[in-house]
């Protein structure tokens, strides 16, 4: 059986690059390069994959601003078969619950789902909402920090890495999946396939064609008030060498600066 | 049938603006960068000097991220307690405006949409391996183990062309024809950079240095341009000067420019926002690879189409200008389906008839002055003594000019003969 695979993915400014304006406190984001979320990337690795293996198609969905453009190219060049862009400037200055809303709606018009995948979060808000939101706004089972699935008769079978060792579930599809960072390695683009990703072209899709109320998206749809941001300022830190016979006088000292302090023991 | 009419390599200026006139007569143009998106990765002090763009993109200063169009050119000659300038300031750059600095993020990117928007494919983080060969004419190129198919390809790579020279199109780059250039960009705000250069409205100051003091023999260049709300601030180094030193001495470099008494309080409280280095290539005339062949043309950066003398870098104006001529050949080929070397040798015409390649005759060698022990090490230190005698008032009697030069002369540790020959042929070069 032929399964038909949503992957939702996100474009995000590279971590590794990113300013906070020290004057606005928000993101510096006209100098920064804009990446494809890299647990979006495992998602959809997971997702050719498994597509590859059973047999179907493989649809990105992603929420953002026109720019994500490259994302979209980039998971067709990746091995997807359509790509949608859901893109409106109504979609502006969502939090988590907008966004899973109005992913949930434009998955909720594609014919048949059998799996969704989405990454465990996003670099840039690290929330881990929406993947598990957009389960719920459609009803479906959902399993989360995935690391391999498989599939078979109507069953999904995913291995999930937890804190205390990993544990094997089976699932009836409909189900979303969030994929660990890091649970496989993206295949790469090549040219061949990138010119013929752009060439094939991807779908933007707006709010009329969701059809939604414009008071349920983007900022206005937002219960999230962000009161205040501020930044972290950096500890100064000392450094200072001690050799073993002279840890007496580091505890001096430590305790001297009022880094260490005395307790009665109980 | 081929793929595409044709293949550009690299979405910098050169191939870009080749891709803007191919794709505007509209020919098929597959344009790939490795970069994503394109300029992210590019490292150039930023002024495009001259009106290239003229021929490619009609009414590009209204359209083109241009920082400020340049009106204050200064070059200036370091000595460890001094600075020595020659200003010109002209309200006849407000009327012709001859350059503007640029961010290279904002720019490439504007470049590669424009050919994008005339049509080419522009396909954007992937690195073309190798050139596909058929008969020993170039067919294409290589990606991945997959090839793509064109009429012929422009290599058009920056200056560490990889792929030409793997493919034997041109001599790897020797240390003698390669400088290291080492930029910064420096946020400040639009009004702390009016006050500090004195500027107003979009006018803008474009600085070259001579660093007299440094040790050692190192002779190495500063530039400090003024964007819109930042400084493009770096040094370019002599690559053999490196090689001997050592590859974290080109830090020490930057960090004694930007530490100079007259220099520091020009670039004090920004913040680093860009910290980058690139090759630039120096040899200019001397070092250039054919620049035509079966199938190929060579443009740009990747073709040593870059004027330096130490101190200023031209190179994206080159740059432009030989991307648009390749493509006027590769149009003109195409008439006659004819893109074997012979038919492609209008390039070299086009160029030989150019700015571009009259520019790099008329300064063959100049690197031999600008990189001289006087530009460098004695002119500085002589200027300051010369200035220094003038205008320090000891109580002493006055003393004649030539009598000043004289004395720091034999101060500099030059002699006479060897001033005279380096001066004549510094005048000469220049
Ligand atoms: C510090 C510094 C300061 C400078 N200042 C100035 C200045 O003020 N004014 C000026 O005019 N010039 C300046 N230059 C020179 C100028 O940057 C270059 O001359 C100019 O960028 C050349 O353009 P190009 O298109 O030939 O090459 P590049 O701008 O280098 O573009 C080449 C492109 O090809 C891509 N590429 C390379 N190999 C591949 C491959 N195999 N597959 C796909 N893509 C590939 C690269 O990613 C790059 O984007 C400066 C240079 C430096 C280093």
């Amino acid at each position: 059986m032929a399964l038909e695979i949503v992957v939702m993915v996100k474009q995000v400014p590279d971590s590794q690059e990113v300013v906070i304006d020290p004057v606005t406190m928000n993101l510096n984001r006209s100098l920064t390069r804009n990446v494809t979320n890299k647990a979006d990337e495992n998602a959809l690795e997971a997702a050719l994959q498994l597509r590859d293996e059973v047999g179907g198609h493989v649809t990105v969905v992603s929420m953002g601003p026109p720019q994500a453009e490259s994302t979209m190219i980039e998971c067709l060049a990746r091995g997807a078969d359509r790509a949608i862009l859901v893109s409106d400037r109504f979609f502006g200055g969502a939090d988590t619950y907008p966004t899973g809303l109005t992913v949930a709606s434009a998955i909720s018009k594609l014919e048949k789902v059998d799996v969704i995948f989405a990454g465990e979060e996003s670099s840039d808000s690290s929330t881990g909402h929406v993947g598990p939101g957009v389960a719920e706004f459609l009803g479906m089972e959902q399993a989360t920090y995935v690391s391999s699935v498989k599939y078979a008769d109507g069953f999904i079978i995913a291995e999930r890495e937890l804190e205390d060792g990993t544990e094997v579930i089976k699932m009836p599809t409909p189900v979303l999946l969030t994929i660990l960072l890091n649970a496989n390695v993206p295949r790469r683009q090549t040219l061949k396939r990138k010119i013929a990703a752009t060439k094939q072209g991807y779908e933007v899709w707006n709010l009329e064609k969701l059809g939604m109320p414009p008071e349920w998206v983007g900022v206005r749809g937002s219960p999230t008030i962000v009161r205040k941001m501020r930044p972290i300022k950096e500890k100064e830190r000392a450094a200072k060498r001690f050799e073993i016979d002279q840890i007496p006088d580091l505890v001096r000292e430590l305790f001297e600066i009022g880094a260490l302090k005395l307790e009665e023991m109980q | 049938m081929s793929d595409f009419d044709f293949i550009v390599v690299g979405a910098g200026p050169a191939g870009s603006s080749a891709a803007i006139r191919l794709a505007t007569a509209g020919s098929s143009v597959l344009l790939v960068e490795r970069a994503d998106p394109p300029g992210s990765k590019a490292v150039s002090g930023g002024i495009l000097w001259g009106r290239d763009l003229d021929g490619l993109i009609p009414d590009w200063e209204k359209s083109a991220p241009v920082e400020r169009y340049i009106d204050f050119k200064s070059t200036s000659f370091l000595t460890r307690d001094s600075k020595i300038s020659i200003d010109f300031r002209s309200k006849k750059f407000e009327e012709k405006k001859t350059g503007y600095s640029v961010l290279r993020a904002k720019l490439d990117q504007f470049l590669a949409l424009k050919a994008k928007a005339a049509g080419a494919t522009l396909v954007t983080g992937i690195t073309v391996d190798s050139l596909a060969r058929k008969e020993n004419r170039i067919v294409g190129v290589v990606q991945d183990g997959d090839t793509i198919t064109s009429d012929a390809v422009i290599l058009a790579e920056g200056a560490n062309p990889r792929v030409a020279i793997e493919s034997g199109l041109r001599e790897p780059l020797r240390d003698r024809d390669c400088a290291i250039g080492i930029k910064q960009i420096v946020k400040l705000s639009e009004a702390t950079v009016n006050e500090r250069f004195n500027l107003t409205g979009n006018s803008g100051y474009a600085g070259e240095f001579a660093l007299g003091y440094l040790e050692g023999g190192v002779r190495a260049g500063g530039f400090l341009y003024t964007n819109k709300d930042s400084l493009s601030i770096g040094v370019v180094i002599a690559m053999e000067n490196l090689r001997a030193n050592g590859s974290t001495y080109s830090y020490d470099i930057m960090e004694k420019f930007m530490e100079h008494p007259y220099v520091k309080p020009l670039v004090e409280g920004g913040r680093v926002q860009e910290y980058s280095a690139h090759l630039v290539p120096e040899g200019g005339i001397d070092s250039m690879p054919k620049l035509f062949g079966d199938g190929y043309l060579i443009a740009g950066d990747s073709a040593s189409m870059t004027f330096s003398n130490g101190m200023i870098i031209q190179g994206m104006n080159y740059a432009i200008a030989s991307g648009a001529m390749a493509a006027d050949s590769l149009l003109e080929a195409a008439k006659k389906k004819d893109f074997s070397g012979a038919a492609l040798s209008s390039y070299q015409d086009r160029l030989e008839h150019s700015q571009v390649l009259m520019d790099l005759r008329k300064f063959r060698g100049i690197d031999k002055v600008t990189w001289s022990r006087l530009v460098h090490e004695v002119a500085p230190g002589m200027m300051e003594n010369i200035l220094f005698s003038m205008f320090y008032e000891d109580g002493n009697p006055k003393k004649h000019l030539a009598e000043i030069i004289l004395g720091s002369l034999s101060k500099a540790n030059m002699k006479r003969s060897e001033l005279i020959m380096e001066t004549y042929r510094m005048l000469r070069r220049m």
